[in-house]
């Protein structure tokens, strides 16, 4: 067990000054204060396993992208050997950055500033004029590689971590791997991304984008109301037309030990639309068929019916997880969007990357099964582009909201502000519902962020 | 197949011997048609604007990347975009600020100036269309914040006449910036 500390700020505030447990209420100094910012990227970027992108960005040996891990630039690369590696992104020698790209294809990275070259996985090959010995002879060659991260694929995820003796990454996912599974890991072949990730930067603290993410269902009825005024979600006259996102607000919300939390959002009124039936009298299959995963088509299904347990089936047909995060900085999307060529769903990831006290930088990749028919694929990259990241017309409502919560967590008495997360699940688990994890059942409320906020003030608390 | 899906049709090319000269009817005509544009968004007549474009609009922006001097043709991405519409979904963005009261992206809206310059005409072979390149540097001032937003761009434009008058039938919009420096492209470039 990590021994215990509470770190006390220059002017005397204990971080536990900051958060009251019991209340359930988070003080705005700690969106934005410096002090805690240097922590946060020691005690939590530096430590936890954070996510960096996807393995099809670099399909090929020697392809490279650029990511920050934290406040910390590294290189995400394919080795000769064919695996994933990630290494910090910064000479051994003089501190220089070592790839002032943002991608490409080398199997040799030479520093521009003296030479120095490195594999992609790291290793140090040499400096120039190799007789003359630049580095000295004080270290070895094993010695001058480029700091390297512990890495982890799952799904054609990649994550990193610098806590090298840490824990695993299965046991950083805990009970939220039985739900990813049912994201990430629907078909043999797996996902793509369809591109290379948007980004843009937003002037704010990156947690708050982060504890948003971490499965905020509230915000959507008023922040994102357009949905239902002229958006995808306005209702057929059938159901009496207008403007109310209050059907979309029930189901299931899961949270985990390490703050990994999801919406699974009710799909009965959308399968009850297509179908014309009672949802509780079709099989699994049946709501499958009438409304597969994104990116998943009738055709596809077989193979999906094949890799999941009954229980984790009957989730993916009922309350599929639809919107949620992974700690720290990752939110993922899978939504099913009403349009005029019916049901598309689009898939979606983004990281906001801490820049800053005051800055984050949204990056946003859009994703298909390989399996997924080239014309689905081109439909749920528009509609993720129209919807989803710099121009999307639901985020765009975000990005302009968190620079408001970043000034106010400056101010001399709206810091001391607090905010809530008081709305709590009563009756936490229905019956009956196959998956681990905390859950909470009916309308959403705040536990799900409330987990976020928790296991924050755990990392941030913990001495190693 | 995937990528002729994912992406824009290509654009035709800009012709040095097509150019049409600076000064010249249509060139004048052309330039009126960009600055009245301007001045359309920049006073939030969207609607009026939306009459612009054609009903076959295809609406881009690539994004960018920081590669070597040797792939500065490599340093766009179109499959995905920053923006990347058509004519529905174009309206549909209009609508969303005109017939909401919850576009809070752009509500309050931001003071936006659009200062369009380095204007260059070309003929389009085999069509009667024209090929609009002009620099945009959009200025975006919001709330009471202190700085602007810079959107600096070059536009890559078809114009069509339909009726006797031009309309937009195509837009790319090329940005300077790898990491676009406002909070969202929920404005219209």
């Amino acid at each position: 067990m990590d021994r215990k500390s509470n770190p006390k700020l220059s002017d005397g505030t204990l971080l536990s000054d900051l958060i009251n447990l019991e209340t359930r209420e988070v003080k705005m100094r700690a969106l934005s204060d410096p002090e805690l910012f240097e922590l946060e990227m020691e005690r939590i970027f530096a430590k936890t396993w954070v996510f960096l992108g996807h393995e099809t960005e670099i399909p090929n040996k020697g392809d490279f992208v650029v990511r920050d891990m934290g406040s910390d630039s590294v290189l995400m690369a394919r080795g000769s050997d064919g695996e994933v590696y990630v290494s910090l992104n910064v000479c051994p020698h003089r501190g220089m950055k070592i790839s002032t790209h943002d991608v490409g294809n080398t199997m040799t990275h030479v520093c521009i500033y003296h030479g120095w070259a490195f594999k992609p996985n790291g290793d140090f090959i040499g400096a120039p004029v190799e007789k003359e010995c630049m580095h000295g002879k004080m270290m070895t060659k094993q010695e001058l590689g480029l700091k390297k991260a512990r890495v982890a694929i799952y799904g054609g995820l990649v994550f990193a971590t610098w806590n090298i003796e840490g824990p695993s990454f299965e046991d950083f996912l805990g009970d939220a791997k039985w739900y990813f599974d049912t994201l990430w890991c629907r078909t043999e072949k797996g996902m793509e991304v369809l591109g290379p990730p948007q980004r843009f930067t937003i002037r704010a603290n990156w947690k708050t984008a982060c504890e948003q993410s971490a499965s905020d269902g509230f915000h959507v009825l008023t922040l994102h109301r357009w949905l239902s005024e002229v958006g995808p979600y306005r209702k057929p006259g059938s159901e009496g037309g207008g403007g109310d996102l209050t059907p979309e607000m029930y189901g299931t919300e899961v949270y985990t030990a390490h703050a990994h939390t999801m919406r699974c959002i009710e799909l009965d009124r959308k399968i009850r639309r297509l179908t014309g039936k009672d949802p509780s009298e079709l099989s699994i299959k049946e709501k499958l068929e009438a409304l597969p995963p994104p990116g998943i088509t009738p055709e596809m299904l077989p193979e999906v019916l094949r890799r999941f347990s009954d229980d984790q089936l009957r989730v993916m047909a009922w309350r599929p997880p639809q919107v949620g995060n992974f700690f720290p900085n990752g939110l993922f999307e899978f939504v099913y969007i009403p349009s005029p060529d019916g049901v598309i769903g689009v898939m979606a990831l983004h990281a906001y990357v801490p820049k800053g006290p005051d800055k984050l930088e949204f990056v946003n990749w859009i994703l298909a099964e390989k399996d997924t028919p080239p014309e689905l694929k081109a439909k749920m990259l528009r509609l993720g582009v129209q919807l989803l990241g710099t121009s999307g017309m639901v985020e765009q409502d975000d990005s302009d909201t968190w620079p408001h919560q970043t000034l106010a967590a400056k101010g001399a008495v709206s810091k001391h502000i607090t905010m809530k997360y008081q709305s709590m699940y009563e009756n936490n688990r229905l019956e009956g519902w196959p998956g681990p994890g905390d859950v909470g059942d009916g309308f959403t409320k705040d536990d799900t962020q409330w987990r976020w906020w928790e296991y924050w003030y755990e990392l941030m608390t913990a001495e190693n | 197949m995937l990528q002729q899906l994912l992406e824009p049709t290509p654009l035709p090319p800009s012709i040095k011997a097509n150019r049409i000269p600076s000064g010249s009817d249509t060139y004048n005509e052309v330039l009126d048609f960009l600055y009245d544009e301007a001045e359309m968004l920049d006073n939030l007549r969207l609607g009026e604007w939306a009459e612009l474009l054609t009903k076959d609009l295809e609406y881009n922006a690539p994004l960018r990347h920081t590669r070597s001097t040797s792939q500065f043709d490599q340093t766009y991405s179109r499959n995905v975009q920053h923006l990347h519409e058509n004519y529905g979904s174009m309206l549909m963005r209009v609508k969303r600020i005109t017939d909401t009261k919850s576009a809070w992206g752009e509500d309050p809206p931001s003071r936006i100036k659009r200062l369009v310059t380095n204007v260059r005409v070309y003929r389009i072979d085999d069509s009667d269309d024209l090929k609009v390149e002009s620099y945009l540097l959009l200025t975006r001032s919001r709330f009471d914040f202190d700085y602007f937003d810079l959107i600096p761009c070059v536009r890559h434009d078809i114009l069509r006449r339909e009726n006797g008058a031009l309309k937009l039938a195509r837009r790319e919009i090329l940005l300077d910036q790898v990491v676009i420096g406002t909070p969202n492209l929920g404005v219209i470039l």
